[in-house]
């Protein structure tokens, strides 16, 4: 499902990478930009996080005319003079005026890296409504974001999470080199598929699946070596055969209270004892309380 | 400086990396040995050093750094190093009532919600001094205590976010902070999440902590060694970790792999 969330060319695409501190997603936001690029799409980058050299993908000429950087890494504060770009500029106005500088009259592909950038000095609601409104304004085709999510609250991640249509969660792979991806795709119809994947990312930036983890608990016993059977060499029988079995069926055992027994045990036999009682005459025995001489 | 730390992170004076941020963290334990190592590193190297020294004064790191060989009075009047005494400068900030907001490097202690603008500053125009130095690099120790002092953790990354624009980026330096995690848990949170925040931005971490199972003479902590992103020796997608024990000495420290310190051995 990763793959289909990199290829997929539905317009309103809004994709949110969530990474955290144990394993960045930033690679793959560049597979993404890598992605749309191979499309022929335009892509706009808001680099706050890193520079832009982090964050260059390998591509031709055509491809890189039609990449265009916004550096909001140097001053997006404003604390050093005629700054590039500032956080304070997130504003769908602003970020209209910045798409419209390109030669390239198509609907582009918006990479923001990162959201925690903007949300540190923007409200949530603010973020949000931006968002959305880039999203309906028709100028952005899709909007690809990463977010450190370990950085915010829970309820700040979950609203703009709800704004999304396809959430990638990186986390490192128990093992290996892999990372594993938990993709959380929701369609126009408003049905939500989820699917955890493990991936790597070859230096061309391209995305290759490695296998699927449906439970990643029933990966781990599927690997085991099947183990010895602890009954092959034994000096003596343990198991039966048919006859042995049937046999062993048949036997009734001496605590089952079958019919036979019980009607056995219930009729008088001859010989069997008996309880005889004659009243003593200084017996006090009171009808209507027959244990009165218990000390209850 | 411990040679043994340097052949770790593979780093020698002659050969020092371009643009690391280096985050030392400390939970339960004391990293500030690893902020010592660096700065004589760094001097040894012949880096233009701008040392934030906000926990201890003068004395205190120049007496630990003439046992590992290297003079701070004598770097300090070579104009190789800058050393801003916080615990001096802040309390003259405080008791100074004439001077207005934006004149001295920690004028944000007069008005706690402002940001570190000041602060960047200072770094900036004392890390710009000196050409005859070798690349700058930006020493705090420790960064948590502005956190205490009234300074928010968005404020924190902002600082750190244009220390590291201008030192690694456009002066190719380096950059090292240490954050200490508070066992407090109110202020824990805080520092955790500084922590995370500037983990993030870092490309190499090493984070102390105190054994678990408490005090032990021949084994002083724990230290994970993870290098971040393109910083990885061997070029990976993921983080690489290494995780070393460790004892420090009189004039240096020894590390480790787990369980085999001479002591158990």
């Amino acid at each position: 499902m990763l793959l289909d969330v990199i290829q997929c060319v539905e317009s309103g695409r809004f994709v949110i990478i969530q990474d955290s501190v144990q394993c960045c997603g930033r690679q793959l936001l560049q597979s993404f930009m890598c992605a749309a690029l191979k499309r022929e799409e335009v892509v706009h980058v808001l680099a706050f996080d890193v520079a832009e050299e982090d964050l260059r993908v390998p591509s031709d000429s055509g491809c890189a005319q039609r990449l265009c950087f916004h550096d909001g890494y140097t001053d997006p504060l404003g604390w050093n003079d005629s700054p590039p770009l500032t956080v304070l500029q997130f504003s769908p106005g602003e970020i209209h005026a910045l798409l419209s500088r390109s030669e390239h009259p198509k609907p582009v592909t918006l990479v923001i890296d990162s959201l925690s950038w903007v949300l540190r000095h923007h409200p949530p609601a603010v973020v949000c409504q931006c968002l959305q409104e880039l999203r309906r304004g028709g100028a952005v085709r899709s909007i690809v974001a990463l977010l450190h999510s370990d950085l915010h609250q829970q309820g700040i991640v979950g609203s703009l999470c709800h704004l999304a249509t396809a959430i990638v969660t990186v986390a490192p792979a128990l093992r290996g080199h892999h990372t594993v991806a938990k993709t959380t795709r929701r369609t126009r119809s408003g049905r939500v598929t989820q699917e955890e994947e493990c991936f790597i990312i070859k230096e061309d930036l391209t995305v290759t699946v490695q296998k699927q983890t449906h439970h990643p608990g029933q990966r781990d016993t599927e690997q085991e070596e099947p183990q010895a059977d602890p009954a092959a060499h034994l000096t003596f029988n343990l198991r039966l055969s048919e006859a042995e079995k049937e046999a062993k069926d048949k036997l009734s055992l001496p605590f089952v209270f079958s019919q036979e027994k019980k009607s056995a045990l219930l009729q008088p036999r001859p010989g069997a004892g008996q309880i005889i009682y004659e009243p003593d005459a200084n017996d006090d025995f009171d009808q209507e309380d027959p244990d009165d001489d218990l000390d209850v | 400086m411990f040679p043994e730390l340097n052949s770790i992170l593979s780093i020698s004076p002659e050969n020092i990396p371009q643009g690391q941020f280096v985050v030392l963290s400390d939970r339960s334990g004391d990293a500030s040995f690893l902020i010592h190592h660096f700065l004589s590193l760094y001097l040894r190297a012949g880096c233009k050093v701008c040392f934030l020294g906000l926990v201890q004064s003068f004395s205190h790191y120049s007496a630990i750094a003439q046992r590992l060989g290297i003079s701070l009075p004598q770097a300090r009047e070579r104009g190789q190093l800058v050393f801003l005494e916080g615990l001096k400068e802040s309390l003259g900030e405080l008791l100074l009532e004439d001077v207005g907001p934006g004149e001295g490097p920690l004028d944000f202690l007069r008005c706690p919600q402002s940001d570190l603008r000041s602060l960047f500053a200072f770094v900036r125009r004392s890390v710009s001094k000196g050409v005859e130095w070798g690349p700058p690099v930006l020493l705090v120790d420790d960064v948590s205590v502005l956190l205490s002092l009234g300074v928010t953790v968005g404020a924190l990354q902002d600082f750190s976010h244009y220390c590291k624009a201008a030192l690694c980026r456009e002066l190719k330096g380096n950059m090292v902070m240490l954050v200490r995690v508070e066992e407090d848990e109110e202020e824990e949170q805080s520092s955790e999440l500084l922590l995370k925040a500037l983990s993030h931005q870092c490309s190499l971490a090493l984070h102390v902590q105190g054994l678990s199972t408490g005090y032990c003479k021949d084994i002083h902590g724990q230290v994970e060694v993870c290098w971040r992103g393109g910083a990885a020796p061997t070029a990976g997608f993921q983080q690489q970790k290494k995780l070393f024990q460790y004892k420090v000495h009189d004039k240096g420290a020894t590390f480790f792999a787990r369980g085999t310190s001479s002591a158990i051995l």
